[in-house]
């Protein structure tokens, strides 16, 4: 099996190893941590954030990145507000058309990187300041300031808000109190299911792998590359759309600032999860692992009543660790992978 | 033989920039048909190829793939047609396994985009037995040696099931054996009546399976007649040319310095860089112009990069006048005395934004010095001088390098070093994409320099040129140092043949 | 303990006074201001408490800045020597999600009290709903949420407008022009200072025409740019409104510029220190002050009484509002402000 196989990467063991490590020290260490409020916290709190996390795995997997995608998610949320405080449209409309709009979004990403072949850094950045501009320009708050005061009711989007008490349904919660799922985990799984199996199974993910390896290999291989790194950011950009919606319908409005900084944090959830972020290894699992894993420790940290600025360096060293191990293995890997002419005479 | 080529290119022309890689090119491969393309090193060749199979749209001219148009600088339409390559640089995803590598781009799938894991496996086994390869189609391909990926490439080439197949130095990496049994293999595909295009530099390989010959030169194609009805000698002639051939005999006449005045200013001992090259041993003398020539990939560059302290080397000793060096980088090496002229003029060697005066005074700001400030003064009378005696057009010191011509890039380079008064001097590809008047102005700057008393170093894969330029010759082969002739007792064809390769 | 007992009704009463007692003093137009008696340690909390329980507070501010670290002293003066409370001062980092998920923690910790500063009024609603289920009160400072909740500690925003608006007017004698340099629109807090000012306008001073009304964000820098473009097309301009000082000390500096100091009578909003010096220089006319550390004082007398569960959060059925009480400092009465006030 490939190098890229989620089950049998000595990076993704290490991940797993090192969140179940960093769970049961908090689990014994931070008071309240080992409790089912605790865990439906970092569940609710950070599903959305795995989503994005997932879609950061896309641009980061074909050599690129997408600073955009914290932008992104404010204006999908923004959008979401106007459409239904300011036009009333109903819910199941306003779901499809979010989802829609990130999608677009990502396309033009996409299309800025390939077709005016602006390097994936510079284009996000750019877009990136489009969209919170944009966000602001079509703000309802700003348009109606009454609205700042004003709660979105719509059922279909309140909907996604829900908690599901599996601990009576499977008859657990007499043994020990389980925490309720939240639908944003059980969405989060969904999404997981399917980024993983378009990765890991059919052709499209193949040719994502190979334009990360090798762009121009791709090419010549008769890949269209160009539609394949389109692609890659319209997915960013859909995650970004259904992480609006939760946390639209977590808060019950949305604000001009939304998802400001996510991007960065999509970026450490996926680093630390085993993406490298020179393209072409890595798969969702583990930048979704990777945010449930920041969550973890900074949820554990707040219990344990640390400070929130050592609770900042803390977790950049984390991300530093990363990188560091991601670097190492990319040397050890380079030092496997070049041709070996002097041994072939 | 059907009538009709199988790939044809008609009155192709490419231009990059200021270069012409190839002018009015007219080739055809017909079904069946096994033809070999031949030309030193800059003479066109894989620019034609690329631009068969859509690799690269020409500037000028058409293809056509069985008879119809085809478009051009679209690998995904070539390969839909039946166009087939493998390119003289590896094209495969080394972090993919080699099952997934043969089908690249193309696995069969089911239904929803689902890879058919089966039935590619299936048919994946099928094409080794068939071709009698011995692949792990598990294996990842970054971590095979370089034979076997070459075996993954035309594996691939193979699973296409192509109806032209166009081979860019095929053999760079094979054994015998395995030229062998890659030879078998195009004969079975010429009795199936698949078109095939087979780049060499190795004359055995040609005369034994090639059909037919293209002989190429400067961006032209110069002849092309029936294998049958030509002999090596003839090739090499064209190959380099008439008047080139004339001149090497004439050059061979002239007075050549093999080890210049017996000084030795560079000793290599055995110099090892593990999977780059290995053993290297030779010796540098003052006054006299070395030249290592060999195929592209045989490791020079990577070589002449630890002598200058840019890469270290892993084993064998380097003397530099006497004394032993252990360079950590460049700026070890420029102390000792030596200068670097890099290949890629554009991304190593040259500030393309800053003005002549500026790029000539580069290497030696120090000298400028008054105090803490640099004297503007004292850095444009150098740059005039250096200007006047390199001859660079325009005469003009504060013209931004970028805008002139290569010729002239390339003497502000050589020139920035020269200011230095270096004792040894290391060229790797000093003339490559430079018009001919301009190679010739710079080969006197070198001569002049050896006068001199410099020892120079020169890379070079035109043989035109280390016939020209060279004292001594060396030939480099898969990260080998195979050979060391004089110059002046030595002949052309003799260099080709081990350029060629004698492998194992 | 039910809410019958004793000392329960007194904490009640002194809580209603608290309120009361603010309420009467908003009322008191360019009243003097008024230190109240906060016997912190006196109110007998110590003797509610078993031996060895603890009980934590935390402030969830928006981001780092002046005022909310002026309420977390205030707040701190009274909660530390009440041994058996731990106090922290927790940061939202302008990020709503991190101010929710930390509402969150705090309540599966067994928060006895949530001080909060919402970034979003309604971002943060159903958080202070969880808090209320969970018998956790919520004490907001200075910006409300839509959720009813315990209390809420304001500047008084609207009344404090109303007075700077009367003033103003008496300062340009009745007549003239007036520009407002605002706040970005979708905050509350500008709805309420504004409002005030225009309707104190309009009470007391309804000759006086607001010819503009311009967004400075906040920023000193834009309130230069933009009071530049409104003289530029108002040259006799008798006023300006500056909705937070920093934006009124922008005004100041293009007085100064253009030499219309005293001609120009200039309000700002908040009484921070720069704006006190400046008003002590003759430079800023005058300022609404609230005294933060007050403020940050008596949101924490609020949390006391409600720690004790002696008043459940879930008995406020409605938003009890606790309006600070202000001055409106100008030259003559900035004096009275002692430097360990200032902020």
């Amino acid at each position: 099996m490939a190098q890229n196989a989620v089950i049998f990467r000595p990076a993704t063991i290490a991940l797993i190893l090192f969140f179940v490590a960093t769970v049961a020290f908090f689990c014994v260490s931070a008071p309240r941590f080992a409790t089912a409020a605790n865990m439906e916290n970092l569940l609710s709190g950070y599903s959305f954030v795995a989503i994005l996390a997932m879609g950061q795995a896309f641009p980061i997997l074909v050599r690129g990145i997408d600073l955009s995608i914290g932008a992104v998610v404010g204006f999908v949320g923004m959008v979401v507000f106007d459409l239904t405080l300011i036009f009333h449209v109903p819910g199941y409309m306003i779901l499809p058309l979010a989802l829609l709009v990130g999608t677009l979004a990502g396309v033009v990403n996409g299309a800025l990187i390939v077709f005016l072949k602006l390097q994936p850094f510079i284009a996000t950045l750019a877009t990136l300041a489009a969209y919170r501009g944009l966000t602001y320009s079509i703000s309802g708050r700003q348009l109606r300031p009454d609205l700042t005061t004003t709660a979105i009711t719509d059922p279909w989007i309140v909907g996604i808000e829900t908690y599901f008490d599996i601990g009576s349904w499977l008859g657990i919660s007499k043994l020990l109190p389980m925490p309720w799922l939240p639908l944003s985990f059980v969405i989060m799984l969904a999404l997981f299911a399917v980024l993983q199996t378009l990765v890991m199974t059919t052709r499209f993910g193949r040719d994502l792998y190979t334009v990360g390896g090798n762009y121009e290999a791709a090419r010549l291989a008769g890949i269209n590359a160009a539609r394949v790194i389109i692609c890659a950011y319209a997915i960013a950009g859909f995650c970004a759309a259904v992480t609006a919606l939760i946390m639209v319908a977590r808060f019950t409005t949305s604000t001009e600032a939304l998802g400001t900084g996510m991007e960065l944090t999509a970026i450490a959830a996926a680093v630390i999860g085993g993406m490298s972020l020179a393209g072409g290894i890595g798969s969702p699992f583990g930048p979704a692992v990777g945010a449930f894993l920041l969550g973890a420790v900074l949820l554990g940290l707040t219990l344990l009543g640390v400070g929130q600025f050592v609770q900042q360096i803390i977790t950049g060293a984390i991300l530093l660790a990363a990188v560091g191990y991601d670097r190492m293995l990319v040397l050890r890997r380079q030092r496997r992978l070049t041709a070996n002419p002097a041994d072939a005479v | 033989m059907a009538g009709m080529p199988i790939i044809r290119g008609v009155g192709l022309t490419k231009i990059y920039g200021n270069l012409v890689a190839l002018t009015d090119a007219n080739f055809a491969v017909m079904p069946g048909e096994v033809r070999a393309l031949i030309g030193s090193n800059g003479a066109g060749k894989s620019t034609l190829v690329k631009i068969l199979t859509g690799a690269v749209a020409p500037t000028l001219g058409t293809v056509e793939i069985a008879g119809e148009a085809a478009p051009l600088g679209n690998p995904r339409e070539t390969i839909r047609r039946g166009v087939a390559c493998i390119y003289q640089h590896s094209n495969l995803a080394p972090a993919m396994s080699v099952l997934d590598n043969i089908f690249l781009g193309r696995q069969p799938t089911r239904w929803l985009g689902l890879i058919d894991r089966r039935r590619q496996r299936r048919e994946a086994v099928a094409l080794l037995d068939r071709h009698g390869i011995d692949l792990d189609l598990d294996a990842t391909v970054g971590s095979l040696p370089a034979v076997k990926q070459k075996e993954v490439e035309i594996m691939k080439a193979l699973a296409l099931d192509a109806r032209a197949i166009l081979m860019d130095e095929p053999t760079g990496w094979l054994a015998a054996s395995e030229v062998a049994k890659l030879h078998a293999t195009i004969r079975m595909l010429r009795a199936r009546g698949v078109g095939i295009v087979y780049i060499s530099h190795v004359l055995n390989e040609i005369f034994s399976v090639c059909d037919t010959i293209t002989i190429m030169r400067d961006g032209k194609i110069i002849a092309e007649s029936a294998v049958a009805d030509i002999d090596r000698p003839r090739v090499v002639h064209l190959m380099v040319g008439e008047k080139l051939a004339r001149e090497s005999a004439q050059a061979s006449h002239q007075k050549r310095h093999p080890r210049g005045t017996g000084e030795a200013r560079l000793r290599a001992h055995n110099l090892t860089k593990r999977g780059v090259f290995k053993d290297v041993s030779f010796d540098l003398y003052a006054g006299e112009i070395f030249c290592i020539t060999g195929l592209i990939g045989s490791k020079r560059t990577e070589l002449v990069r630890t002598l200058f302290g840019s890469d270290r080397f892993d084993g064998g000793t380097l003397e530099v006048e006497g004394q032993p060096a252990t360079f950590r980088s460049p700026v070890g090496a420029i102390a000792r005395g030596i200068g670097f002229v890099p290949e890629d003029r554009h991304r190593e060697g040259l500030m393309l934004n800053m003005s002549v005066t500026e790029n000539l005074a580069m290497a030696m700001l120090g000298r400028f010095r008054r105090g803490f400030l640099l004297s503007r003064g004292r850095m444009v009378d150098a740059g005039r001088r250096a200007i006047s005696i390199l001859s660079i057009q325009p005469p003009d010191g504060k013209r931004p390098v970028a805008l002139l011509s290569g010729g002239n890039q390339q003497k502000v380079l050589v020139g920035k070093w020269l200011n230095r008064a270096p004792r040894i001097l290391i060229l790797d590809e000093p003339t490559v994409g430079i018009d001919v008047g301009a190679k010739a102005e710079i080969y006197a700057i070198l001569r002049r320099e050896r006068e001199l008393g410099a020892a120079m170093l020169v890379v070079s894969s035109d043989l035109e040129e280390v016939m020209t330029l060279a004292d001594r010759i060396g030939v480099m082969v898969a990260g080998r140092l195979a050979a060391i002739h004089d110059a002046d007792t030595t002949q052309m064809d003799e260099i080709v043949r081990e350029i060629g390769g004698v492998a194992a | 303990m039910t809410v019958d007992d004793n000392p329960a009704n007194d904490r009640r009463k002194f809580l209603k006074t608290v309120m009361l007692g603010s309420a009467a003093l908003t009322g008191a137009a360019g009243g003097m201001f008024q230190s109240l008696e906060l016997a912190g340690g006196k109110l007998g909390i110590a003797e509610a408490w078993a031996e060895g329980t603890r009980f934590k507070m935390a402030f969830i501010q928006w981001q780092p800045h002046t005022v909310p670290a002026a309420w977390s002293k205030g707040i701190e003066e009274v909660l530390k020597p009440q041994q058996a409370i731990d106090y922290e001062l927790l940061d939202g980092q302008n990020k709503v999600e991190v101010q929710v998920s930390l509402m969150e923690t705090l309540v599966n910790q067994g928060a006895s009290v949530i001080f909060l500063q919402p970034i979003d009024s309604v971002a943060l609603a159903p958080s202070i709903a969880k808090a209320k289920r969970a018998g956790v009160p919520v004490i907001t400072l200075n910006i409300d949420a839509t959720e009813p909740h315990a209390a809420h500690v304001e500047m008084n925003h609207y009344y404090g407008a109303m007075d700077i608006a009367k003033a103003m007017g008496a300062a340009m004698g009745g007549k003239g022009k007036v520009a407002i340099l605002n706040a970005p629109p979708g905050i509350i807090i500008r709805d309420q200072r504004t409002n005030g000012f225009l309707d104190g306008l309009k009470q007391h001073h309804p000759d006086i025409r607001v010819v503009a009304d311009q967004v400075a964000d906040w920023d000193r820098k834009k309130a230069q740019d933009v009071l530049n473009t409104i003289l530029a097309a108002n040259p006799d301009l008798g006023g300006v409104y500056g909705v937070n000082d920093s934006m009124a000390l922008g005004a100041v500096d293009v007085a100064k510029e253009k030499g219309l100091v005293g001609k120009v009578t200039i309000f700002g909003n908040d009484g921070e220190v720069a704006a006190l010096e400046s008003i002590e220089a003759g430079e800023l006319t005058g300022t609404q002050y609230t005294d933060v550390y007050q403020q940050g004082r008596l949101a924490a007398a609020a949390a006391t009484v409600l720690a004790t569960g002696g008043v459940p959060a879930t008995a406020f059925a409605q938003q009890s509002h606790l309006l600070m009480p202000y001055l409106i400092a100008t030259k003559e009465n900035v004096g009275s402000i002692q430097p360990s006030q200032r902020w």
